[in-house]
């Protein structure tokens, strides 16, 4: 062997990814209106099923019950109490969850293949038949007060908080948030319509992955998609409201904080506008990865903090762009100030062609990480429904984009999207910034 | 059953491999045998800021993440009482780029001032996010002294406090690399659509060269049985109680490590297990309650941990636990509920195994205890726990003498 030969100083030779493979689902529509994806993959025999429902909080008439409807589905039937549904899922060795955002809610069924049947016919009654008994939902009540009285005593809950509240206005379906006295003032009627309204079925988009075959796909027909005369809801009431107009700054004190939570950010573009997939380039550049230029610039050459990162958090009609991290008190200001100069530098300077490069590489290999197994796949389709209705072609899109994009089309994105001007601040902690 | 190969090479680095096809992605794990238990008693957190320095550039890559990103990788690393794992992920072809990089920083490191200058500041911010600014965040520094004599696992990864930290010092750092970073201490797992043959050769070409290192042989104090109640009070700014319960199990390899598991599964795993059932949702002392064990390789914890209700006192709170516990000594666990609990054990397990980087570190994980074999093994071993065994277990280890209670008071 040639040890001595070998060359540590330059890389050994690399491929750029040109190309992304999704599985494609197979979609169907059940007898009830209920849309089906099928995905067949892995190597393990287990199935994951997620149904998604539009039953975010943005509909909800009285404040949590959106989050209530959906939590205690499995704490009551018509013909099992909530003991006995979790007995049986946890005998058969499930794991069911829930989920809400503003926009969706949905409950996954994490189970072997060999216990798929027999779960989801329990899982089926938690869609269909929930009782909402008066019992739980005081639990509820009383877990649900503790536990966000002691979110709201962390500095990064109450930067986020103030974000939402001034990029929307308080009373927006997208700025507002509960507050432990409200869990007092929900009622079994607001829960039990909720779910009424907005779970259902023949409105549901449902994901079936893993080591599935027809076998699997009948027993979701039968169990999810039979038709329910009479439960068919008729449009959804879904205008967003135009944002409020409200201050562009908000600074919540928190006595004693050693560090402070800082959320920067800005209303941007639907996933369907053709500017997103660059404003989601323009993103990565600025705090989509490690490397990034905030990272670099307030962790690794400032030492301001542990981390620091930006999103593009996509909603049905928009998107919200936020910078968040957690400071040192005594260099918030400085730290804020670094900020904008990194949204500064952004719009100011084009992007040199080697970080670009760079972040094309970051970006495609991210894009290969969501397609790592059946339940990473699932969440990826599950996204494409959510935000796009079902545009297959998204991922091909953003692969493409991505490898043809210019600096010259990111600054002139950059100057229209990411002017620091424009940008909403909230900032909590001991010291005002 | 997850099959793979290992290979020891002639300075001592074990290398497994895995093949998966169906993934586009490579995992590359590298597993250092070194954690928070080997440092000095006046040098805590050092290996966890020791994890952050490994990114600061090697021998001849000044800078690690660029090339990585740069093959569409991504890395990322934690640090334990026992480990310290760093872990890759990207496009199977590019794998090459992987070995480059882990073998430079295995070589030798920049130790470059700057950059140990700059991770104390951000290790610091590390500590006041998780451990200091956030409601309860201090437990486990409380916990940990309370529960332990003399084993170092009486303090958490990031350290006893920032100041440990912040007095670091270069030496200290090139001697602790020197001593714990090494082939001979090492295991690299490769699991995705790889050829074996072609990645031992890879490996073999990159890692060959490196020398073994006299590794530090300290022997790490054994805790000695605990023979009376531990109890500590302390006040925080807190909205609510909240109690916690400490008893010493036995290490990680031993035979009675599933059945002291099942026993916190009983009692916590799941929506139906008894603490929930009983004392949230029928007695309404609790707004949450957990129990777990920590899984250290030392002998570990089984810990219980709970927040009260306003309404609830610490003697109502500590009692009713104590009988949930003394529940387990007196009366045999039911078949029934027996089997429930190693079914969720079994698919939580397979559920484990779909990602192609879980693959990877479990199977690490498990070479460090002995055999990347046990894998193939642990479901069977949790299967063969009988109702008797369960109890026995119970009454060794769930006694007032084992006990360290820590009360969490708001002020």
């Amino acid at each position: 062997m040639t040890l001595s030969k070998l060359n540590r100083k330059e890389p050994p030779e690399r491929r750029a990814v040109r190309k992304i493979e999704l599985p494609e689902p197979s979609i169907s529509t059940l007898p009830n209106g209920a849309k089906l994806a099928v995905i067949n993959a892995g190597t393990q025999d287990i199935v994951k099923m997620e149904v998604i429902f539009n039953g975010g909080t943005r509909y909800q008439k009285k404040i949590l019950s959106s989050q209530a409807a959906v939590s205690l589905m499995c704490e009551g039937t018509t013909t099992r109490n909530s003991n006995q549904l979790a007995e049986q899922l946890d005998f058969l060795g499930s794991f069911l969850q829930h989920s809400f955002d503003r926009d969706f809610a949905s409950v996954s069924l994490f189970t072997t293949r060999k216990h798929f049947a027999a779960s989801l016919e329990v899982v089926a009654d938690i869609l269909t038949n929930p009782t909402y008994p008066e019992n739980e939902l005081e639990i509820f009540r009383k877990k649900g007060k503790q536990s966000l009285t002691v979110e709201l005593e962390k500095v990064e809950t109450l930067a986020k908080q103030g974000f939402f509240q001034c990029l929307f206005g308080p009373d927006h379906p997208y700025g507002s948030f509960a507050t432990p006295d409200d869990f007092d003032k929900l009622s079994q009627p607001d829960v039990a319509d909720f779910h009424k309204n907005f779970h259902n079925l023949s409105n549901s988009f449902i994901i079936l992955a893993g080591r599935v075959d027809e076998h699997e796909v009948k027993t979701v027909e039968t169990l999810l998609g039979a038709n329910s005369p009479g439960r068919r809801l008729g449009a959804l009431n879904n205008s967003l409201p135009a944002a409020a107009q409200t201050p562009r700054e908000k600074f919540t004190y928190k006595e004693n904080a050693i560090q402070s939570a800082v959320r920067i950010g800005k209303q941007m573009v639907s996933r369907n506008h053709p500017d997103y997939i660059g404003l989601m380039v323009l993103n990565t550049i600025l705090g989509g990865y490690f490397g990034s230029r905030l990272m670099q610039n307030l962790r690794e050459d400032k030492g301001f903090t542990y981390g620091i990162s930006s999103i593009l958090i996509p909603y049905r009609e928009t998107s919200v762009f936020m910078i968040g991290t957690e400071v040192g008190r005594e260099v918030t200001k400085p730290a804020v100030e670094e900020i904008y100069n990194e949204l500064d530098k952004l719009v100011r300077v084009p992007v040199p062609a080697e970080e670009l490069e760079l972040v094309k590489s970051q970006m495609t290999g991210d894009l290969l990480r969501t397609l790592d197994g059946p339940l990473a796949i699932a969440d990826s389709i599950a996204e494409l429904y959510q935000y796009n209705n079902m545009n297959l072609n998204f991922l091909d899109q953003t692969i493409e984009t991505i490898n043809t994009i210019t600096s010259n089309k990111l600054q002139s994105l950059a100057i229209s999207y990411f002017n620091p001007d424009e940008m909403v601040k909230s900032v909590a902690g001991a010291q005002p910034f | 059953m997850i099959e793979f190969s290992r290979h020891i090479l002639p300075n001592g680095l074990t290398l497994i491999v895995h093949q998966d096809f169906s993934t586009p992605i490579a995992a590359v794990n590298m597993l250092y045998k070194v954690g928070s238990k080997h440092e000095h008693a006046e040098k805590t957190g050092f290996a966890h800021l020791f994890e952050h320095l490994m990114f600061g550039g090697s021998e001849n890559i000044p800078v690690y993440d660029e090339p990585l990103t740069a093959a569409s990788g991504e890395n990322n690393a934690f640090t334990n009482n026992d480990i310290t794992n760093y872990y890759i992920t990207l496009p199977a072809e590019n794998i090459e780029t992987a070995f480059w990089l882990e073998s430079d920083r295995m070589l030798s490191l920049a130790f470059s001032e700057q950059s140990l200058n700059v991770q104390k500041k951000v290790v610091v911010e590390e500590f006041n996010q998780h451990y200091l600014n956030q409601p309860y965040g201090d437990v486990w520094l409380l916990l940990r002294p309370l529960a332990y004599a003399v084993h170092p696992y009486s303090w958490p990864t990031i350290g006893k406090s920032p100041e440990h930290i912040q007095n670091a010092t270069l030496i200290d750092v090139k001697d602790f690399f020197y001593h714990h970073y090494a082939p001979n201490n090492a295991i690299l797992t490769i699991a995705g659509p790889v050829e074996p043959e072609s990645t031992v050769e890879l490996v073999q070409k990159w890692f060959g060269e490196i020398e073994r290192r006299a590794l530090d042989d300290k022997n790490i104090p054994v805790e000695p049985k605990q023979e009376s109640p531990r109890f500590l009070e302390v006040s925080r700014n807190v909205p609510f109680n909240a109690i916690y319960k400490a008893y010493h199990i036995c290490r990680r390899n031993h035979p009675d490590f599933a059945p002291t598991d099942l026993i916190s599964d009983i009692l916590s795993n799941g929506k139906s297990a008894r603490l929930y059932q009983h004392l949230v949702k029928e007695k309404q002392l609790f707004s949450n309650i957990n129990a777990f064990v920590t899984g250290d390789i030392d002998e570990g914890l089984l810990v219980v941990t709970g927040q009260l209700f306003p309404s609830t006192s610490f003697r109502d709170a500590d009692e009713s636990i104590t009988s949930e516990l003394e529940e387990l000594k007196i009366k045999p666990v039911s078949d029934y509920e027996l089997e429930k609990v190693k079914n969720r054990f079994e698919s939580n397990f397979v559920f484990e195994e779909t990602s192609i980087l879980n693959k990877a570190i479990n199977l690490s994980f498990y070479e460090q205890l002995g055999n990347a074999g046990y894998i193939n093994q642990e479901v069977e071993k949790y299967r063969a726990v009988s109702t008797n065994r369960i109890m026995e277990v119970a009454r060794e280890i769930l006694s007032v003498n084992n006990c360290s209670t820590l009360y969490y008071k708001k002020n």
